[in-house]
């Protein structure tokens, strides 16, 4: 899982090791925990917090198209992981900038690592492609020193960096969707030997539950079925260049943002075989097999995609149909597998 | 996907030499982490949201400069803002900052609710006044 390791010495003289992730908010959790002596792989955490979703939500704008997330909501993987491991932990919200930022040198200050929520556009260290304004980006701040925070941020780089003070306060209090409003996160006590069984089967058990049973077309595999659908319809309702542009919003939250690959279904695929060695369970293994032929559609879909947006000018090759058909497949392979997996884990003992 | 499926695309003008981690099944069929240095799919659907961005901001600098919008316009742009956001971050109700998007009223506006937007903004007041005669990136 390690890459690539950088330390760093905290305000109490304890050693802070940095280590690589996928996606932010599971990588920033798993280094939260392992820095209190709990340590679980980054899979590990995504697949006991219920990290893997699908939501299409016309009614929230980005960049003013609906955003199609590929997983829950930001920020509650760490605590639905905090719950399910019996931690406890500190994890807030701030009216006013000023007491946000105090309440952070406060507690680094006493050697606490914290997770912060920020803003991208704010961030100079980011690649300046990437800074789009987005709420919903973790990293751990690690100490002050005198270019403002020394940060450890997992996803993006292999080793720590500086952080201005004027850039977190901005990142951090930025307005828009979605709007952080300088949560700050990070666990209080850590059960060294929790039941990591009993918590996976609560974890996948939520998932399950996510995807197949939330009565509203918008969300799990019915809203799979319901983009799908409308992809196949978008050229004609909308013209053809007007769909590319959609469906390129798609693919940006599948692929773009930091998700290992797939939109989180290869983390997921990682997650399942980890627990199939944790319960020995052979049928675990199979159903990761069959995730990893899932994630493999969908980056069949995204390069599908990309190939009807790159030739939008002329002939057209592939097309809308094809795309949304993939996205059907992934839709029916989804439901039966969380079904499996459903079946699975009440053979499962804790 | 396998490791050697990971895509290695050589893009170093996108994401500026910074890897991304992608999981992926090795050999024995166990999942590990693999840095990628990009892929062009990535790449294509990024350069097509920047190219939309940059284009409505060029639109937007030829309209105040042609009289039609007050500079404000464009640095609420600039900044991926709409009027509700930057509203908020500047404490100035909605419905005014649509108002002061109209370049008549944004003239006669005084330097204290000025300030207020070049601060939300993150620029000078001096700059708010005007716009760039030539397009430039962020």
């Amino acid at each position: 899982m390690t890459t690539s390791v950088t330390t760093e010495t905290l305000a109490n003289g304890r050693t802070y090791t940095h280590r690589t992730a996928a996606h932010c908010e599971t990588g920033v959790t798993s280094a939260l925990f392992f820095d209190k002596g709990l340590n679980l792989s980054e899979p590990m955490i995504f697949g006991i917090g219920s990290g893997i979703f699908f939501g299409h939500l016309p009614f929230i704008k980005w960049t003013g198209l609906p955003i199609t997330t590929f997983r829950s909501m930001p920020g509650l993987v760490f605590k639905k992981t905090a719950k399910r491991l019996n931690a406890k932990i500190y994890r807030k919200r701030f009216h006013s900038p000023q007491k946000g930022m105090d309440e952070l040198r406060c507690v680094i200050r006493t050697g606490q690592i914290a997770a912060v929520t920020t803003n991208v556009y704010w961030l100079s260290f980011f690649p300046r492609r990437a800074r789009f304004n987005f709420s919903g980006h973790n990293f751990i701040v690690l100490y002050e020193n005198e270019n403002g925070f020394r940060i450890s941020d997992p996803t993006l780089l292999e080793y720590t960096t500086d952080c201005s003070a004027y850039d977190m306060e901005r990142a951090r209090f930025a307005r828009g969707p979605m709007e952080a409003r300088g949560l700050m996160y990070y666990p209080i006590y850590v059960n060294p030997n929790p039941d990591i069984r009993k918590a996976c089967i609560t974890g996948m058990l939520d998932t399950c539950n996510q995807m197949l049973k939330i009565p509203i077309p918008l969300f799990g595999v019915k809203g799979m079925r319901y983009v799908a659908r409308k992809i196949i319809k978008w050229p004609e309702k909308l013209g053809y260049v007007e769909a590319c542009r959609q469906l390129a919003h798609i693919l940006r939250f599948q692929e773009e943002m930091g998700t290992g690959g797939a939109g989180f279904r290869y983390i997921f695929a990682a997650f399942l075989q980890e627990a199939s060695e944790l319960f020995g369970s052979k049928e675990l293994n199979e159903l990761s097999n069959e995730m990893t032929v899932i994630g493999d559609t969908w980056r069949e879909f995204a390069v599908v995609s990309s190939r009807i947006i790159k030739q939008r000018k002329s002939k057209r090759e592939e097309t809308f149909d094809k795309a949304g058909g993939l996205m059907l497949i992934c839709a029916g392979k989804e439901e039966q597998l969380f079904k499996d997996l459903r079946d699975v884990i009440s053979t499962l003992k804790t | 996907m396998k490791i050697n499926e990971v895509p290695q695309d050589d893009l170093p003008q996108y994401y500026e030499g910074i890897k991304k981690g992608n999981y992926a099944v090795d050999d024995n069929g166990k999942y590990v982490m693999v840095p990628s240095k990009g892929w062009d799919v990535d790449e294509l659907v990024n350069r097509m949201a920047c190219d939309e961005y940059h284009a409505a901001l060029e639109e937007t600098r030829k309209a105040v400069l042609a009289g039609q919008k007050s500079p404000l316009a464009y640095y609420m742009e600039l900044r991926q803002l709409i009027p509700k956001f930057l509203g908020k971050t500047a404490g100035i109700a909605t419905f005014r900052v649509k108002r002061h998007l109209r370049p008549g009223i944004f003239a006669k506006l005084n330097d204290s609710v000025l300030d207020k937007y070049a601060k939300a903004l993150a620029i000078t007041r001096e700059e708010l006044k005007t716009v760039p005669q030539n397009s430039y990136e962020r």
